[in-house]
């Protein structure tokens, strides 16, 4: 009884907020109620018994993308000092449109659920192969071992995508707007006498949160997104905290990062083609050691990319305060 | 294990009823420090009370000390974005030029 409530609440909170998200004429409300979905989502997912799921959704769907999403808001605000015009307001899709699309996906999708239904369940599912086959997969949780070895060319392409998305972005990006301290870091004013005890105790607790969710990755929920995310999240606040700096030019480590997950990952896998049987695959007894070193490399090059996307930089320097 | 579970279910109780408060606190009160005073009830003490009925059913210590940790972390979060929101408005509104911090 409590659980059918309790679901029903969750399912009709989402749904309710999506609407509100896509209906809103405020921006700002749609990208708040956004963040409180991202939350809500990490609950359905938690309540799925998907704890992977969760911990991913509520770093990255609520936690970075919303802090993306509100830095892109105060972008797109007009600037009060220039009195200028910027900051005109989005093209109105026409409603007939927005209902043709929503029609269409909406039978889309019926239709596509209609067919699953209609499926006979298979004998042999992917799932319970890779659950039979976990001890060959060098850790204990199944999540990690499909992700960082039965199916691992699909996350080495998730990795490729957010690179991609970085570039993209560098590629776009403006002259930087935002690149000074906010406002309130100014000289002449103090900074708050809280922020810097904050820091001091968020910091390293950011870090070991991050180390332990990459390593739990190995027998539990965890692994090198949810690290990433948390790493990055810790970038973020300094960031907004003026102890890092943004700069146009990516240096040399930093490149190095962007790239070494990418790299190490990309070398590990053809290598095993060689050693191994296939691209891909690991030498046998080894598969533990170099899924924590990818793994390693892999949540620095997924933390690094998120910061530069929300600091809207190429790169970030320290700035001794 | 009864009174146990019995007082859990009260903390969470109490924990919910903060919760409630304070979020109908931050709907319907007009400014922004009023809406901050009735959002800190809800984070500190609804919070808390829901981190205490945890514990009690906490199978290990280090389960116990995790829930602890968070709640610590959520009040160090949520004390440090109070006062630089209340910081902000009160200057935005032209109040004390140089607020002390």
């Amino acid at each position: 009884m409590i659980d059918w409530t309790f679901d029903l609440l969750l399912a009709g909170g989402l749904l309710g907020l999506a609407w509100q998200i896509v209906a809103s004429r405020i921006l700002f409300r749609s990208v708040v109620l956004f963040i409180v979905f991202g939350l809500l989502m990490a609950v359905t997912w938690a309540r799925l018994a998907a704890p992977d799921l969760a911990l991913a959704e509520a770093a990255i769907g609520a936690g970075i993308t919303g802090a993306l999403l509100l830095s892109a808001y105060r972008a797109l605000l007009p600037d009060r000092d220039d009195g200028g015009e910027g900051g005109s307001p989005p093209p109105a899709v026409p409603p007939w449109a927005a209902v043709g699309v929503a029609v269409l996906v909406g039978v889309l999708i019926a239709g596509i659920g209609w067919a699953v239904v209609g499926l006979e369940p298979p004998e042999q599912t992917a799932g319970r192969l890779a659950l039979a086959k976990l001890e060959a997969s060098g850790v204990e949780n199944p999540v990690t071992a499909v992700l960082l070895n039965f199916r691992s060319i699909d996350t080495l392409s998730e990795v490729v995508v957010l690179f991609v998305a970085f570039l993209a972005a560098r590629v776009v990006a403006q002259d930087l707007v935002h690149a000074g301290p906010g406002d309130w870091l100014r000289a002449s004013r103090r900074e708050p006498l809280l922020v810097q005890p904050l820091i001091a105790f968020i910091a390293p607790m950011t870090v070991l949160a991050a180390g332990y969710l990459l390593w739990a990755g190995a027998s539990q929920p965890g692994g090198a997104f949810q690290a990433g995310a948390v790493l990055a999240a810790l970038g973020v606040l300094l960031r907004l905290t003026g102890r890092l700096r943004p700069t146009e030019e990516t240096s040399l480590p930093e490149r190095l990062v962007l790239v070494g997950g990418l790299v190490l990952f990309s070398a590990i896998g053809l290598a095993s083609a060689g050693v191994a049987s296939a691209v891909l695959e690991y030498p046998p007894g080894w598969a533990y050691e170099l899924i924590l070193l990818i793994e390693t490399a892999l949540t620095l090059a997924i933390a690094l990319p998120l910061v530069l996307l929300f600091s809207g930089s190429g790169g970030l320097r320290g700035e001794v305060r | 294990m009864a009174l146990l579970d019995a007082l859990s279910a009260g903390l969470l109780l109490l924990g919910g009823l903060f919760f409630l408060t304070g979020t109908v606190g931050l709907l319907r009160f007009p400014g922004v420090f009023d809406r901050l005073h009735a959002l800190t009830k809800a984070d500190n003490l609804g919070l808390g009370c829901v981190v205490a009925a945890l514990i009690l059913q906490a199978e290990t210590g280090w389960v116990a000390a995790k829930l602890v940790l968070i709640w610590m972390l959520a009040l160090i979060a949520a004390t440090v974005s109070a006062h630089l929101i209340a910081r902000f408005s009160l200057r935005a509104r032209g109040g004390a030029r140089r607020t002390p911090p």
